[in-house]
């Protein structure tokens, strides 16, 4: 491993610091410009100087400093300074520095004896630790418990150094005295970490002898027994039962800290059902008496991991994690909300969803003050109700009606969520149709939103059966759309009017600003109608002055034609259905010419002229449909209307519930083992025989994997592959390069061989970046026999997802020519394809991001590929997305595809790719892919990815 | 359990301040400080981020963040008291809440860091104690300066006095005319007046270190001592009553029972297992026996044999009571002056008729653990010196500015040595010897001035050896008394445990022995 770095300071290149300054200022006797010199020495050495003239100044004119900071300086100074020669041996001159060691082990000072033990604890050359042993030793009976507390530190690293055994060979007889004795908190931690890491049976012998104080002791204490007894029985000790007493007597600790080690310690300790419980009702309480945000976040990080293994257990509670919905937090109560809906059973699925329902009401009732929290909350309980539903739809019943009470609401989206919802219930519920579609009349003059409007129109239309309700619909509609017709001549002087403005000035405004493609939830690029789009901000901009007017006929003024094209076609279907159902022919046609009315004047106000826009040949298009359908009606188009809508519904309804079995399945079989996975039979583990290895310590694992000390090895196939060659055979020096990414940094492990009959000399390895990269090290000069071979490694760090450039030279000296020949390398280009991994996000999440971000990148489709279902697979393998269009949206054979691709990098960014493509005539295709990131690299990068690879074909 | 890192960035991301607690290349740490602020989101209410491998807990405060680099397993109750006394600490030490007020003191703000975290584990201080631990005002050195200052003023005071008596006396002995004696002790009192003063300024502090590198003594001790180790660590209570928790132990109990139901494997009160440590090499077998001579020699340099003194023991050990239950076969060489001494437990009569080890009361099996414990001792004296296992001859000789030294060394057939080392005394050298000709290897050690020599293995290969060194003159005597050292793995009285019988029938464990003959002292005088 590189040598450990332990600390960092801010270093400002803009005030270079002259050695000989320091030096100056070192040797002076003003003890303020001393500090700054060490200060300003230090700062130099972190910033890859090495000043190796300053040590003996330092030597010479700060070891003897009286001053504590310059005392304390110089343990940083020696802490970062290398101790050891090339080969790994002990400097000799730091013996030179023992002696002051000793001396402050000796201080009258407290504080610098402590100080100085506790840089002991980042010694590891047992060259210099072994002469200051035994004053470490008489420290550990000084009765300043500071000093007691940092010598117990340095015993325990000490100790544990790989010699450490030899240098104190009765460290933990003195540590086991040392604690018994001991009543400082932090000394007693200290000392019992200690004898966990370097003498466990002790520490535990020590433990089960006091086991009945240890609810008494301080929390510092009580944090490291439990992690003394995760480690302890992690090898499936017969005195388990022993330790689980002592944490379960924890449990009840007054710090809060150690109840939450507890848990977690239980949980590790026994997946027995008790245990489990045990822990998660420990977790639910912190859930409800800690208020920080982060904890109840981690705490149900925790629950989730619960949820995962121990199901049954976990739905037990079920309750007391719903009551963390109190939380304002709207992550709280979505992480909440994820944990509950997923282990709803028949057995609390009442409970939840009356719990649910309250909250629904309660947001109702918490008003106007905090509105768009509320909403969003409001829409996540709705979510979640309609979650329920689905898996038990007997609760339906219950809730649809409340719910239903929200389609008015103000949050867009919430009431999308409720309509879509009751369409779903309506259609998988029957009973519940005649009550829904009573309550829907009633309720639907409020419904201001246009998406909404439309949605509960289709339902109107779709869903009115008996005479009654169609006769009830059909004036509500009329009702909504008010008086006929949209306007007059004199428009200019009926009040009306003003408010057909009014909005007009809005809608224009937003209609030329807001008029950007967008992409829909299955992949097509489209042109979104301004309008629609419009109609949607205009109630929730106007509420006050529009309230007045019925809804529709609101929106329909305003220029949403859309909505026009809905209304008249929802009319026809419930007069064609009234056909059906009225026994007096005169009823329906009276019916059928006030709607034929409704839709006339709908198209006369389209083409007046004082609509904000005139009608889209869309919607123009839909109502002379409809208009033409209802003078003219046929057994075939009355069949289409009636009954195919219904069934395509039905059918799309089947494969959403058909797709999510699938991924469920899809979850499922990733969770079995393998044929050839080992199979664990915990029986005969319990016993003995344990290696150490199996006993694999994950917090420990954790902590390395943290440190970046765990790197996994990638297979040797894999590895071969990224062999980059840098140089020509023909070339004085061959140069090739192995370059392995990690997460933020990049290494090269560069061979250079010298091909020539000479020694090379000052042969150094020069290397620049492009991009967000950056070198750490400084490259160093090195000298290379004839025809020999050196490996040279190169840190680069990274700091964003963005395709990276290295390029750089060698450059170096003969003998015979003095000057310094080059040979330039090749470009190592850093693949973005390293950065980026396949993930998912909701369509909604997709399009908000969509629209947010500014960076975008269009490629044009050129490829040599024919098939456009074989070139999205192309462009997905080549650049390591994930599809978000379902694949049934795919399915099909027409000539033109759009899908949606999402990755995110390991900063934590998001790439965005939509791809459309059409089959022209002669075969090819053509099309574009759109790019869209928040930074400009991930934008660029990707696009020059796609340009490369989309050709396709022969690689 | 520990935090990894803690550090203070601008908002834009710079590092300002960063301490690490665990060992961790730089590379990694700025590596995680970089990604942090491209992690951190907005209008979040929360104030941590979890990457795959770690979690950032941080607090924003003003233009900075403050930011705790832990593991995922870390207890975030417990590392969130820590920031919020980071974030308490900070604005203390920086004279404002920005770049420059941070890099102004940077340093201060680590010292600080340190407080609040020894090596990652958790504190419980408030500011006030920090900020005390910070300025180290020490009650105690100011004591102990001021007693320095009154020692230094005594010593003045004494040396103005003696300055007086000196000019006094001086003009007296000027009256007489006798000055050359009495002027030379004069100043010799006052000066041993100034040594005083140095060793008690300087308090105990220059006491000579034990220096680098490990000589051999030193780790003679360290096996010595962990050998008595075991017997220390035994004593460590056993204690295994169960808990008195009242109502509570009722609970756990039910606890116990229902975990025990779901067949957690679980024994209530065993006793905690006997304390392990680690002896120098840790017995496989079931029963180990350790034999074990010691020599005690001093050698007249002209030959001649001043001392001879064998101990010999034989001790025990047993992992299992099972196989307490069990006799020992003895042999050994018939030998002149050998005689054996037995524990008191044991049967002497039938060692004496069969040689056979066994105890008084057989239905007592021999103690077990990990400790040996000694069953018989032996010594042998009177040997002549022929039966010596090694002799070593030294031979000064001066010969113009130099001293020639030749050694040689002769080892008897009977044994095989090893490690030998024979370290000669040298007189005060400013340089290393100048090694002529050598057997094997050799190391001078400059601080106890004397030349190692070292063969690893004396057998029939090299049965007597020599070596010569050059030195500067000096007196024969400069290089006695040499010292030996070595090891053999045969021993002179040849006892050995032929076979184990078990009282109790059935099979007879497994045994090992291990035999050996080391020297404590060889001398040559």
């Amino acid at each position: 491993m590189e040598k450990p770095c332990t600390l960092l300071v801010h270093f400002d290149k803009g005030t270079p610091a002259m050695a000989n300054e320091i030096k100056e200022a070192l040797e002076g006797s003003d003890v303020a410009a001393k500090v700054d010199a060490m200060k300003r020495a230090i700062m130099l050495l972190l910033n890859g100087e090495t000043l190796p003239q300053l040590f003996i100044t330092i030597v010479r004119y700060v070891l003897p400093s009286e001053d504590h900071t310059v005392q304390k300086l110089l343990l940083f100074y020696l802490e970062i300074i290398d101790k050891t020669d090339a080969r790994g041996r002990v400097l000799p001159e730091m013996i030179l520095i023992c002696q002051n060691l000793l001396n402050n082990l000796q201080h009258a000072n407290e504080y610098i004896r402590g100080v100085t033990l506790r840089f002991l604890c980042r010694i590891s050359e047992p060259e210099i630790l072994e002469p200051l042993i035994p004053s470490v030793l008489t420290n550990l009976e000084h009765r300043h418990p500071f000093i007691r507390r940092n010598a117990l530190l340095a015993i325990s690293s000490i100790y544990r150094l790989p010699n450490g055994e030899q240098l104190l060979p009765d460290a933990p007889e003195l540590v086991e005295k040392a604690l018994s004795s001991e009543q400082d908190a932090s000394a007693r931690r200290n000392a019992f970490l200690m004898l966990c890491n370097c003498s466990q049976d002790r520490a535990v012998a020590y433990l089960l002898s006091n086991a009945d104080r240890v609810p008494e002791w301080p929390d510092l204490l009580q944090m490291a027994v439990v992690d003394l007894i995760r480690k302890v029985c992690r090898a499936n000790r017969p005195d388990k039962g022993r330790h689980i007493k002592i944490i379960i007597s924890l449990l009840n600790s007054p710090s809060t800290a150690v109840v939450y080690e507890c848990a977690g310690a239980l949980v590790s300790l026994s997946s027995a059902p008790t245990a489990v419980r045990a822990a998660a009702n420990t977790y639910c309480q912190l859930l409800s008496s800690q208020s920080d945000n982060n904890v109840r976040l981690i705490i149900l990080d925790r629950l989730n991991e619960l949820r995962k293994s121990h199901r049954e257990v976990m739905s037990e509670v079920v309750m007391d994690v719903l009551r963390a919905l109190s939380s304002p937090n709207p992550d709280v109560r979505r992480k909440v909300l994820d944990i509950v809906l997923d282990l709803v059973s028949t057995k609390n699925v009442d409970e939840v969803v009356l719990f649910l329902k309250k909250e629904v009401v309660k947001t109702q009732a918490a008003g106007e003050s905090d509105k768009d929290a509320g909403g969003e909350y409001r829409q996540m309980l709705v979510q979640a109700i309609h979650a329920c539903t689905i898996k038990f739809p007997e609760v339906a019943g219950s809730v649809v009606h409340v719910l239903m009470d929200f389609l008015g609401d103000s949050n867009v989206a919430s009431a999308i969520d409720v309509v879509i919802f009751v369409r779903e219930i309506i259609e998988t519920n029957p009973k519940l149709r005649v009550s829904m579609i009573q309550r829907l009349i009633d309720t639907f003059y409020q419904i201001r939103a246009a998406r909404v409007c439309s949605c509960a129109l289709w339902i109107l239309g779709e869903y009115s059966l008996s005479l009654s309700e169609v006769e009830a619909a059909i004036s509500t509609i009329k009702q909504c759309v008010g008086e006929l017709p949209f306007y007059s001549a004199t428009e200019d002087v009926e009040p009306t009017a003003e408010s057909t403005k009014q909005p007009h000035a809005v809608n224009s405004s937003v209609t030329t600003s807001s008029r950007r493609p967008v992409v829909l939830a299955d992949g097509t690029y489209a042109t979104q109608s301004a309008a629609s789009e419009a109609a949607g901000v205009a109630p929730s901009v106007l509420p006050g002055s529009l309230s007045s007017i019925p809804n529709l006929r609101s929106l329909i003024l305003s220029g949403d034609f859309f909505l026009a094209a809905v209304v008249a076609s929802t009319l026809t279907k419930l007069v064609l259905r009234l056909e059906e159902v009225q026994p007096a022919q005169a009823e329906t046609n009276k019916a059928c010419s006030a709607a034929l009315l409704v839709m006339v004047s709908m198209l006369q106000f389209g083409q007046s002229g004082f609509a904000p826009h005139p009608i889209d040949d869309d919607s123009y298009d839909r109502i002379v449909l409809c208009v033409r359908l209802l003078c003219n009606t046929g057994d075939e188009v009355r069949k289409v209307w009636l009954e195919s809508c219904r069934q395509s519904f039905a059918k799309m309804l089947a494969e959403k519930q058909f797709r999510e079995t699938e991924e469920l399945r899809a979850k499922a079989q990733i969770s079995h083992a393998q044929p050839d996975d080992l199979i664990d039979f915990y029986h005969l583990k319990s016993r003995k025989g344990m290696s150490q290895l199996e006993l694999e310590d994950e917090v420990h694992d954790d902590l390395k994997r943290a440190t970046g000390e765990f790197t996994k090895d990638a297979d040797d196939a894999s590895r071969l592959n990224r062999i980059l060659q840098l140089t020509g055979f023909s070339d004085p020096v061959y140069a090739e390069a192995y370059v392995t990414v990690h997460h933020y940094d990049i290494v090269l492990d560069v061979t250079i061989i010298n091909r020539t009959k000479e020694t090379l000399q000052n042969l150094c390895l020069e290397l620049a970046t492009m991009g967000d990269l950056k070198l750490v090290d400084r490259p160093q000069n090195y000298t290379l026999a004839p025809e020999s071979s050196r490996q040279i490694k190169a840190n680069i760090k990274v700091s964003s997802t963005e395709t990276g450039v290295i390029f750089g030279n060698i450059v170096y000296e003969t003998s015979n020519v003095m000057e310094r020949n080059v040979v330039v390398l090749n470009d190592i280009h850093i693949d973005i394809m390293d950065y980026i991994s396949p993930a998912t996000c909701a369509d909604v999440t997709f399009r908000n991001m969509w629209a947010e971000f500014e960076w975008e990148n269009k490629v044009a489709i050129s490829t040599v590929i024919q098939d456009e279902k074989e070139f999205l697979e192309h462009i997905i393998k080549s650049t390591n997305m994930k599809c978000l269009t379902p694949p049934s949206a795919l399915e099909g054979d027409c000539g033109f595809l759009a899908a949606n691709l999402y990755a995110k990098s390991v900063f934590g960014e998001d790439a965005l790719v939509n791809i459309s493509v059409e089959k022209q005539a002669d075969g090819k295709l053509s099309g574009y892919i759109r790019i869209r990131s928040k930074t400009q690299g991930i934008a660029l990068s990707l696009g020059d990815k796609i340009t490369l690879k989309q050709k396709g074909g022969d690689h | 359990m520990v935090v990894l890192a803690a550090s203070v960035l601008t908002k834009t991301g710079k590092v300002l301040v960063s301490r690490q607690f665990v060992d961790m290349p730089r590379i990694r740490i700025e590596g995680l400080l970089a990604a942090f602020p491209k992690l951190v989101g907005t209008g979040k209410q929360h104030t941590y981020v979890e990457t795959e491998n770690v979690r950032y807990v941080y607090q924003p405060i003003e233009a900075l963040y403050i930011i705790l680099v832990t593991n995922k397993q870390s207890n975030i109750l417990e590392d969130l008291d820590t920031l919020r006394l980071l974030a308490k600490v900070v604005p203390e030490y920086a004279p404002s809440l920005d770049e420059e007020g941070i890099c102004e003191m940077a340093f201060e703000i680590i010292f600080a860091f340190d407080e609040c975290l020894s090596l990652g584990n958790k504190e419980n201080l408030t500011v006030a104690q920090i900020r005390q631990y910070c300025e180290m005002e020490s009650h105690e050195e100011k004591l102990h300066k001021l007693v320095l200052q009154s020692k230094m003023n005594e010593a003045k005071d004494v040396m103005k006095k003696k300055a007086t008596e000196i000019e006094k006396s001086k003009i007296e002995k000027g009256k007489f005319q006798t000055s050359g004696y009495s002027s030379i002790s004069g100043p010799r009192r006052s000066e041993s007046g100034f040594n005083d003063i140095n060793i008690s300024s300087s308090g105990s502090g220059f006491g000579s270190g034990s220096g680098f590198g490990l000589n051999t003594e030193s780790i003679d001790s360290f096996s010595s001592k962990s050998k008595d180790r075991p017997a220390a660590s035994a004593k460590a209570p056993p204690k295994g009553l169960g808990m008195q928790l009242g109502k509570k132990t009722q609970k756990t109990n039910q606890f116990l029972e229902s975990l025990k139901a779901e067949g957690e494997v679980i024994i209530e009160d065993v006793q905690p297992s006997a304390v392990q440590s680690k002896s120098v090499l840790p017995p496989t077998d079931p029963i180990t026996v350790t034999i074990e001579e010691k020599l005690n020699i001093i050698v007249e340099r002209n030959g001649g044999l001043r001392n001879f003194d064998l101990q010999g023991t034989l001790s025990l050990q047993i992992l299992n009571q099972d196989d307490g239950f069990i006799q020992l076969q003895i042999e050994n060489r018939d030998m002149p002056g050998l005689s054996f001494k037995t524990h008191p437990n044991i049967n002497k009569d039938l060692f004496n008729s069969k040689q056979v080890l066994g105890l008084k009361d057989p239905n007592r099996p021999f103690p077990t653990g990990q400790n040996d414990v000694g069953l018989m001792k032996w010594r042998i004296q009177k040997m002549d010196e022929s039966s010596l296992p090694l002799t070593v001859n030294c031979w000064p000789s001066v010969s113009g500015n130099d001293t020639y030294v030749n050694i040689e060394y002769e080892a008897s057939d009977l044994f095989d040595l090893q490690n030998v080392v024979i370290s000669v005394p040298l007189p005060a050298l400013r340089d290393p010897p100048t090694v002529n000709q050598i057997d094997g290897e050799w190391r001078y050690d400059a601080r106890n001035s004397s030349l190692e020599w070292s063969i690893l293995l004396i057998d029939h290969s090299n049965r007597s050896g020599s070596m010569e060194f050059v030195v500067p003159p000096a007196d024969a005597s400069a290089f006695f008394p040499i010292s030996i050292k070595f090891a053999a793995s045969s021993t002179y009285s040849d006892v050995k445990v032929a076979g184990i019988n078990s009282l109790k029938g059935g099979n007879v464990p497994k045994f090992s022995q291990r035999v050996q003959l080391i020297t404590d002292s060889y001398q040559v005088v």
